[in-house]
């Protein structure tokens, strides 16, 4: 019984906040419109919460994924500003994703360093790192091609109703994530790792370059999501990725109070996230005090997450 | 009966509708004073019209800020106030106008999807201050510059002292400092502040600290301070004149001068061009400037 508690306590509390918001809101809250603005509003978070769960799965995290995420679209914007093409900057950021993701994961795994305190020092040297290309100025106008900030005001028809790209681009790394943690090999190693490092070693799991490859995919994501970020504000900013971080490491905590043994996984990952921005739009629409939201979802957070420590606690009684 | 009723019920929403427009406030600066300032000019203006009015702060996430546009624009609002950038909100100012919501900028720049910008002119407010510092140190020496060159109205500011120092040949800029603003700016400011009088020991080696906000130049003046360099003559000036600036400056040390915006005059003249908005008159210029007054030890306790 506690076992169910636990594990559909927020899922249980997010119903809740959507028949509250449904009720509270009549037709403005749940119409067609307003719920693909929420998915298109969590397009970046969704990119960053998902990609940061293979991480979290090993017991691993990643601080730098926001100061990535505002690197890689520096990258794209300064290339763009000096004449490149599109996909040559999109190229450029998702590879300077994916080599910083490897540095993390060459700290964490073959160096041995903490991952709180690799990817603490490795935030302060992307973020910088993406002030120096930018001199700290924020690349817009005409700067950024239409084609690149087109991308996130458009999308595909389907039915009357305009799935934004930014959207699909979202499920389509959801997608991905989920296959390669639930589906394969791979993924089963990682869960493998984050249940007993030891163990898994033990049993001929190569430990390092497991880890190597998960920080390397973080890093990718979040060039991802960047980019997405970027397309979005059609503008690049040194600083503007920062949020991200901690919002998608606060969805991974949710999500891992609705699986089974308190373990990261993806679509319960998306439900987190979904949480945090049903909160965000629904509280808006309210017009409850961005500060009061604010409490209100850390003690959300904090509630879900106490919820299901409590009942594991009372289970081993 | 029925007719009638729902007749009666339309005609008091739309009374409803008419007494109490409902106006959000969306920034994701809310923490800098001056952006608490002018919306705090702005509620007591828009109070006074019988306006409900929701102020939405999106603690330094510009995308938010376009989700937040999106969610006042399903939410049909009456008007919508930014203050940031209006070209990185696009996406979300085009929603507002597909939906015909007019949106008014305080202190966020001129774009075409805004129907005005009200602000205070900043280049006039930097060409105040650096000329000061230049006739005070009478035309020669070394200045050093603190700038934010990623925030578009303090941008210009820089332009401006850059155009202004450049113009007298015995000026030199000694350094052009942009400070990490994560902590508020101060801290930053006087860490590198502490670096270049560490550079530069020699008395008379640094003229005047020209900074293009107040807090590098509070920065700056406590790294003079601490350094035991008070008594050098060197003059620091800063802009906005917020309440720890004109408190420096009242108490006639280093710190001699800075500009006072009327953030709560932009705040209420915003909340006025949103009335004349909802009215329906159409407006000619787009940007429109509220008077700005140089803050020195002689008035700074006003």
């Amino acid at each position: 019984m506690t076992h169910t508690l636990r594990q559909s306590g927020t899922l249980l509390g997010f119903a809740a906040i959507l028949v509250f918001l449904t009720v509270q809101l009549p037709g403005t809250f749940l119409t067609t419109q307003n719920l693909i603005n929420i998915t298109q509003q969590l397009s970046m978070l969704a990119v960053v919460a998902a990609t940061m769960t293979i991480v979290m799965v090993m017991n691993d995290f990643d601080l730098s994924v926001g100061s990535m995420a505002s690197l890689s679209g520096i990258v794209a914007a300064v290339l763009f500003s000096m004449g490149f093409p599109v996909w040559f900057g999109l190229l450029a950021a998702l590879g300077v994703g994916l080599i910083g993701g490897l540095f993390n994961g060459f700290l964490v795994s073959v160096l041995g360093i903490l991952p709180f305190v690799a990817t603490l020092g490795t935030l302060t040297v992307f973020s910088g790192t993406a002030f120096l290309i930018s001199d700290g100025k924020t690349i817009f106008g005409r700067d950024i091609p239409a084609g690149f900030s087109g991308f996130a005001r458009a999308g595909i028809d389907i039915n009357n109703v305009k799935v934004p790209f930014l959207t699909l681009a979202a499920l389509a790394v959801i997608a991905v994530c989920w296959f390669v943690l639930e589906q394969t090999n791979f993924g089963r190693r990682l869960y493998a790792i984050g249940g007993n490092r030891e163990a898994a070693y033990l049993a001929g799991i190569r430990v390092k370059r497991l880890r190597l490859v998960a920080f390397a995919l973080t890093g990718l994501g979040a060039a991802g999501a960047g980019l997405m970020y970027a397309a979005r504000v059609a503008s690049a900013n040194p600083t503007q990725g920062s949020g991200l971080m901690l919002d998608a490491i606060a969805a991974v905590f949710l999500g891992m109070t609705m699986s089974r043994y308190g373990e990261p996984r993806v679509m319960y990952t998306l439900i987190g996230v979904l949480m945090l921005g049903v909160l965000d739009n629904g509280l808006t629409q309210l017009r409850v005090d961005s500060y009061i939201r604010e409490i209100l979802v850390g003690l959300i957070v904090i509630s879900a997450v106490a919820t299901a420590s409590f009942s594991k606690q009372t289970r081993r009684v | 009966m029925a007719k009638l009723l729902s007749t009666a019920a339309a005609l008091a929403i739309l009374a409803a509708g008419a007494w109490a427009e409902t106006v959000a406030v969306i920034t994701p600066y809310l923490s800098q004073p001056g952006t608490q300032a002018y919306v705090e000019g702005f509620e007591a203006a828009a109070a006074q019209k019988g306006w409900d009015v929701n102020v939405i702060d999106t603690a330094g996430d510009v995308a938010a800020v376009i989700s937040r546009l999106e969610d006042s624009v399903t939410q049909n609002v009456d008007a919508i106030v930014i203050n940031v950038d209006p070209a990185q909100v696009n996406v979300g100012l085009l929603a507002a106008r597909d939906a015909g919501i007019p949106v008014v900028g305080m202190d966020a720049g001129s774009d075409p999807l805004i129907a005005a910008n009200v602000t205070s002119n900043g280049y006039a407010m930097a060409a105040e201050t650096s000329v000061y510092v230049a006739n005070r140190i009478g035309g020669e020496g070394n200045v050093v510059m603190f700038v934010f060159e990623a925030f578009p109205p303090v941008q210009i500011r820089g332009v401006i002292a850059d155009a202004v120092f450049d113009n007298f040949p015995d000026i030199d800029v000694l350094d052009r400092i942009t400070p990490d603003v994560s902590d508020g700016g101060i801290a930053d400011s006087r860490a590198k502040m502490e670096a270049i009088l560490a550079a530069n020991p020699e008395t008379g080696s640094i003229a005047a600290v020209w900074a293009a906000w107040d807090q590098p130049a509070l920065g700056a003046l406590q790294a003079i301070e601490d350094a035991g360099r008070a008594d050098e003559g060197i003059v620091i000036t800063g802009i906005d004149a917020n309440p720890q600036a004109r408190d420096a400056i009242a108490a006639g040390g280093n710190f001699e001068a800075s500009i006072a915006q009327d953030f709560a005059g932009i705040g209420s003249t915003a909340a006025d061009v949103v009335a004349r908005l909802l009215a329906g008159e159409e407006l000619r210029g787009s940007v429109i400037y509220v008077p700005t007054k140089l803050v020195t030890s002689a008035n700074a306790a006003e």
